[in-house]
């Protein structure tokens, strides 16, 4: 048996979240695994706020009770976050589980994760009595380290779209289904007026937390096609110097060389 | 094609796919008590004590000391203990069982058992064992004389990992003692295996024994014996039970981590070479065969008659040997042996071909046996030998030459494509003379009274078909419809003993005695009466008598034969693959049903694919199997299914049912090495391991960069 509380509002499951331990339940493929007999589970997956898609301006809010086949089936959905949900775990999981839960969850091997981070998303953090929106590169202290509140709940995804259009994305699992990432790279590039306006990438699988380093990516922005190439080296290495991949099911070395090779053919399928 | 291959709706399709079908987790287990089974934490200790807890009413131990016969379970030989009594050999080795009505209560009772142990050294690596189980040594041909007169001598080590039988229904049995009787049912491939292992246990004549084989969700040699040691656990817990049955069905992890898999092998040939041509062959296959010997003789036997492959190579130096380590023991998994050797040898004459700058292919050819040949033991091929029409076949299919030329050219861009091929044989039925000496197989047919028949056999359909297939070889000698032929899942109390359901063999040989006493049954039918016919097992009259203890004879009546090519395409960036396609062409003589035997051949090469790529499984440095889910053992899904293209190349076996011969293990045996030529031509650089892994490719890719 079950014990669990199914609020019909988002303003309900609060109220619920602020009285009760409870643990938040959206579509239960992680949570479902190893059930906790003791859990009491506050089922957010029915509520109608959290389940939203709406563009506003240059800003997508998507509800974080959005299963990822709603997501795969709608037409604003960015193409790069549907390369990224076409290739997690199979239909009837994908039929079940949210973007919410893939953030509560707190992997680095989260796919739709990844993509948040590339596009440098926030997170709608909802509780009784506040509101906060922060970066999800803040939200993720560590692995499995969550900026969230004991009554909080993560309602939503606010997912700038501006960049997105040109991305490459590129999972490596161990098979071609039902596969948890070994290494899974993001990048987006945008060039404008011959110049790289715009940056972004992201490292998923290789540390406690997705690997984004705008600080590095931001040595190409503003470059000619000229100078991004003399700067390639040098931006490469200083990626080479960032990924220190955790050793697992494979090898920390074949993590490394993998991004790195993906990085440089992110660039190259980019003219640098 | 023959009208009986004409496929059919299978006969348990219905009650499957309508969820009908019960399987032992089906039954009601109000009256039932559960049992939880208690595992060495090591891989070698002593059993100093043992603490039980004080225990509620309606829960009760069960260790060696309740065992009523014999605390020996009898597969081939009976070294495995029912319940450890001195030593654990094992991490996962059963050391007790605890039993009582509520799982979760068994859980947190199973916690507070207190063992003493005194750890022993263990031996976890194969290399550094000192115990061979068995040892065999034989060969044929002049081997001095060769290795004297060659022009070049090749010498190479070829490793091959564990693989999980991975069935989707985990082991499970329930057992029940009642007036003097001990009935055990469930999921099983052999129940007159687990008929007389349970009456050595529990010191019970044979007819005081009922074994009784419930729909098996998929078997794959992983049922074949390992329900032999669960049956004994849980018998004897019900035997202390009295009148209570017992239940043990067992989570996904304790099965992946303490059931049988399929040897890892090391193999190291050498081969000596003269005007390009393998004259001699010195082949030594060291199988990890665990804890326990098991089935490790006979898996081991098959393995090393396969030696040398398909070809005919006139000396021939073969040591096997199955050596003891403390891991989990390894059992029968489709191929049984087979595909470790037709791995080493296939990329043995790969390697010796590119060295001698030939085209694998044209070099395997120019070494085939042809019928007449003499097999590794002396014994003969007494049929035609098919491949060169099959290799043509898939020659055609995958357009292989074509490919060949143009992958071998300089290859840019971030993909690298191959093309491979490999040729196999699996030897049909049981190895040797055991189904002659050992298994001396019965079956009868009982007609009733309406004319309707049942067949009685204790062949279990694990779900490759072979309720259907036999009904519709008797249906067909007796001209009835075939739903007026009926097979039960066996039940010994009903059914002789017409052997396990292994080796390839039920269908050829099984089939073939129902379809003689169907004939039988035929000439002697009389209208409105029930009458029975029986048939007992006769080796063919061809046959040249093997003997075990210097393997020479026939080891198999004759083969099943199978040629594949698999095309690759690596992402050098990753080294991931994808296989582009799969073409091959199998005989396994006629066909029974079209249908099945395409998904037996389908479903066995994926099994093979996997093997050779994704399935990675390895025991830590303590010991222990930690690839215990499937998130973490890899076999394929639908999306990992390449593009197949299946054809049978059909040889009719005389002495099969309508020239049926074995057909279930063949596919998988000879997929791994196509798939790693293929990668070989991608990568330019030598494979000699399976599993081979993106990483593994990555750094082939990586040395062919600097080379």
């Amino acid at each position: 048996m079950v014990n669990g509380f199914s609020p019909a509002t988002l303003q309900e499951a609060l109220e619920i979240r602020a009285r009760h331990s409870v643990t938040p339940y959206a579509g239960g493929t992680d949570l479902m695994i190893n059930p906790d007999p003791d859990a009491v589970y506050l089922f957010v997956n029915h509520i109608p706020e959290m389940k939203q898609i709406e563009q506003r301006g240059d800003q997508l809010h998507l509800g974080a009770a959005c299963t990822y086949t709603q997501l795969l089936e709608h037409p604003l959905t960015p193409a790069i976050l549907k390369a990224a949900i076409d290739l997690i775990a199979a239909p009837a999981i994908r039929n079940e589980g949210t973007i919410g839960g893939n953030i509560a969850n707190g992997s680095a091997k989260a796919d739709s994760v990844l993509i948040f981070f590339v596009a440098d998303a926030s997170l709608k953090l909802n509780s009784q009595s506040a509101e906060r929106i922060i970066p999800i590169r803040d939200f993720y202290r560590e692995r499995k380290q969550l900026d969230l509140r004991p009554d909080e709940l993560i309602t939503e995804i606010i997912l700038p779209t501006k960049w997105l259009d040109h991305y490459y994305y590129k999972k490596v699992g161990a098979r071609k289904a039902l596969a948890i990432s070994r290494v899974v790279f993001a990048g987006l590039l945008t060039w404008q007026d011959d110049v790289i306006a715009h940056c972004a990438t992201a490292f998923g699988a290789v540390s406690g937390v997705v690997l984004r380093c705008p600080e590095l990516d931001a040595l190409l922005i503003g470059k000619t096609r000229s100078e991004a190439q003399a700067a390639k080296a040098g931006y490469l290495a200083a990626f080479g110097d960032m990924i220190a991949p955790i050793q697992g099911r494979v090898s920390a070395e074949y993590r490394k060389e993998v991004c790195l090779n993906l990085l440089t053919d992110f660039l190259t399928s980019n003219g640098i | 094609m023959m009208p009986i291959s004409q496929s059919v709706i299978k006969k348990d399709h219905l009650a499957k796919a309508c969820g009908q079908a019960m399987y032992v987790a089906d039954y009601d287990t109000t009256q039932m008590l559960q049992g939880l089974i208690l595992r060495s934490p090591h891989a070698h200790a002593k059993i100093l004590s043992m603490t039980y807890p004080p225990l509620p009413e309606g829960y009760f131990t069960v260790d060696y000391r309740d065992v009523p016969g014999i605390n020996e379970v009898h597969i081939v030989k009976d070294d495995t203990p029912v319940y450890a009594d001195a030593t654990v050999e094992y991490i996962g080795d059963p050391i007790m069982m605890l039993v009582g009505p509520d799982e979760r209560e068994l859980e947190r009772l199973l916690a507070q058992i207190e063992v003493n142990y005194e750890l022993l050294p263990a031996i976890i690596d194969v290399r550094d064992g000192d115990t061979a189980f068995f040892d065999y040594h034989f060969g044929k041909g002049d081997m001095d004389q060769a290795w004297a007169e060659a022009d070049q001598i090749f010498e190479e080590c070829f490793e091959t990992g564990y693989q999980e039988q991975a069935y989707l229904e985990p082991q499970g049995l329930i057992a029940d003692y009642n007036q003097g009787k001990i009935t055990v049912r469930g999921s099983m491939q052999c129940p007159y295996y687990v008929h007389g292992a349970l009456a050595k246990a529990l010191g019970l004549t044979p007819d005081k024994v009922r074994v009784i084989q419930d729909v098996t969700g998929g078997g794959f040699g992983g049922k074949e014996d390992y329900p032999s040691i669960l049956a004994c656990q849980v018998a004897v817990a019900a035997y202390k039970a009295k009148g209570q049955p017992v239940r043990v069905i067992f989570g996904r992890r304790e099965d992946m981590e303490f059931t049988s898999k399929r040897h890892p092998s090391r193999c190291t040939y050498k081969a000596a070479v003269k005007n390009g041509r393998v004259t001699a062959l010195d082949a030594d296959v060291i199988f990890n065969a665990g804890a326990y010997t098991t089935l490790s003789a006979v898996v081991l036997q098959r393995g090393i008659i396969a030696a040398s492959g398909v070809y005919d190579i006139p000396a021939l130096k073969v040591h096997g040997a199955a050596i003891k380590t403390n891991t989990v023991p390894n059992g029968a998994y489709r191929g049984f042996g087979a595909p470790q050797t037709f791995f080493a040898v296939e990329m043995l004459m790969e390697h010796i071909a590119n060295a001698l700058d030939e085209e694998p292919l044209a070099f395997k050819l120019r070494h085939m046996v042809r019928q007449g040949s003499v097999t590794s033991t002396g014994g003969r091929y007494h049929f035609p030998v098919p491949l060169p029409a099959m290799v043509d076949e898939v020659r055609k299919m995958s357009d292989f030459e074509q490919k060949r030329q143009v992958y071998a050219r300089q290859q840019t861009g971030t993909t690298r494509r191959g093309i491979g091929i490999s040729l196999w044989f699996h030897g049909a039925g049981f190895t040797g003379s055991g189904e002659r000496d050992i298994i001396k197989a019965v079956t009868r047919l009982h007609k009733l009274a309406d004319g309707r028949v049942e067949i009685l056999a204790s062949q279990s359909d694990i779900g490759q078909g072979i309720k259907t297939t036999l009904c519709k070889i008797v249906a067909n000698e007796l001209n009835l419809p075939l739903d007026q032929v009926s097979y039960d899942n066996p039940d010994t109390d009903r059914v002789p003993d017409s052997g396990p359901t292994v080796a390839s063999r039920s269908l050829m040989t099984v089939g073939e005695l129902l379809r003689r006493a169907a004939i039988r049954l035929r000439s002697q039918w009389q209208e409105g009466v029930e009458q029975t016919v029986e048939e007992h097992f006769k080796e063919p009259d061809f046959v040249i008598p093997f003997y075990i203890d210097k393997f020479q004879g026939d080891a198999y009546p004759t083969y099943a034969w199978g040629v594949c090519a698999v095309e690759v395409a690596v992402d050098t960036l990753t080294g991931v693959n994808e296989i582009t396609g799969t073409w091959a062409s199998f005989d396994v003589g006629t066909p029974i049903d079209l249908n099945i035997v395409i998904g037996q051949m389908e479903g066995g090469l994926l099994q093979g694919l996997g093997y050779a790529s994704m399935e990675q499984l390895a025991a830590d440095q303590k010991g222990r199997i930690r690839n215990h889910s499937f998130s973490d053992y890899i076999i394929p899904t639908a999306m990992d299914v390449p593009l197949m293209k299946v054809q049978l190349h059909v040889e009719a076996y005389p002495d099969g049912p309508y020239g049926a011969k074995g057909a279930g293990e063949l596919p998988l045996v000879g997929a791994a090495p196509a798939y790693m030529s293929a990668l070989e031509q991608a990568l330019a650089g030598p494979i000699n391991h399976i599993p081979f892994s993106a990483e593994d490719a990555l750094k082939l890719i990586r040395q062919s960069r600097r080379a």
